[in-house]
């Protein structure tokens, strides 16, 4: 498994156009629309718009890497700590993580 | 294989449609055939490359038009009867006919977890010398098997993006059971 960390500057996104792969062990089975046709088509040639439609508005600085897992690798994306949680502790912080955040379509927010 | 289930970079899908706290299974039926499947290819029956491949070959209109578990329950139907598991006339009635194959020793509950944290994996030990080295551009060759490879389309018509990726991915991503889809150097 490789984990890619996201940064002011990079923002990872995980996708298998081929079929569904997917970190099983960490993030359990896939949502269907992880699965669904619309999401595999389009993460790799329009991730921005797919990302938008997520909720995700990214500035156009911000440069997107989209992740193919199609094979035996598995990518989990690292998401950027949320501003104000710097007190937080490792418990306080899994707390606030969310499945959406780790394949990278959308942030961490705090509650 | 050049099919339907290779569509990275394709338009005309739909829309993305998210679904919030979405359950883990539907129906009980999958769940079955989830727990069903995994039985079958932990016990050997068939391995994670034969199984992608089993999707792949549904034909483009069935493929689009099935859930993600019809597709399964498609698959495991026929790699039980191919496999010698069980037989058409026993998968038609649902009851298993006087001296059927059985499964020795039988899979039970507390085998599974073991299983599944330690087995299953694809990982095959072959004697073959890398040919690129870890972070070395390559770009993907256009070459179409009729059999399972995991080199997706878009890879081979961007080749500049195709490059974007650590080579840590190189060795297992474009790869096949059936017959090598090989890369060149950049």
């Amino acid at each position: 498994m490789v984990v890619v960390e996201n940064t002011p500057e990079i923002h990872n996104l995980v996708v298998c156009t081929l079929c569904s792969c997917y970190p099983w062990p960490v993030l359990g089975l896939p949502p269907v629309w992880y699965k669904s046709a619309p999401y595999r088509s389009r993460a790799v040639i329009d991730p921005r718009v797919v990302l938008r439609e997520f909720g995700l508005e990214l500035a156009n600085d911000v440069e997107v890497r989209v992740w193919d897992s199609t094979a035996e690798v598995r990518y989990l994306v690292l998401p950027e700590r949320p501003a104000g949680s710097e007190r937080l502790n490792e418990e306080q912080l899994a707390a606030v993580i969310t499945r959406d955040s780790m394949i990278g379509v959308a942030k961490v927010k705090l509650p | 294989m050049n099919g339907i289930h290779d569509m990275g970079g394709m338009h005309g899908m739909g829309p993305i449609e998210y679904e919030k706290d979405e359950p883990v299974f539907y129906h009980d039926w999958e769940a079955r055939t989830y727990a069903l499947s995994l039985a079958l290819r932990l016990g050997g029956q068939f391995n994670l490359d034969a199984a992608r491949n089993a999707i792949e070959q549904l034909p483009p209109a069935d493929y689009l038009r099935m859930s993600y578990y019809e597709k399964w329950f498609i698959r495991l139907m026929n790699y039980a009867i191919l496999n010698g598991a069980v037989t058409a006339a026993e998968m038609e009635t649902g009851k298993p006919a006087p001296g059927s194959a059985r499964a020795i020793p039988g899979l039970v509950a507390d085998m599974v977890h073991g299983m599944i944290a330690g087995g299953a994996s694809a990982r095959h030990n072959v004697r073959i010398k890398p040919a690129f080295a870890a972070g070395q551009h390559v770009r993907a060759r256009n070459m179409n098997p009729a059999g399972h490879t995991r080199l997706q389309r878009w890879r081979v018509c961007f080749p500049r993006h195709a490059s974007a990726f650590p080579g840590r991915q190189t060795s297992a991503c474009v790869f096949s059971t059936v017959r090598c889809a090989r890369i060149v150097g950049w």
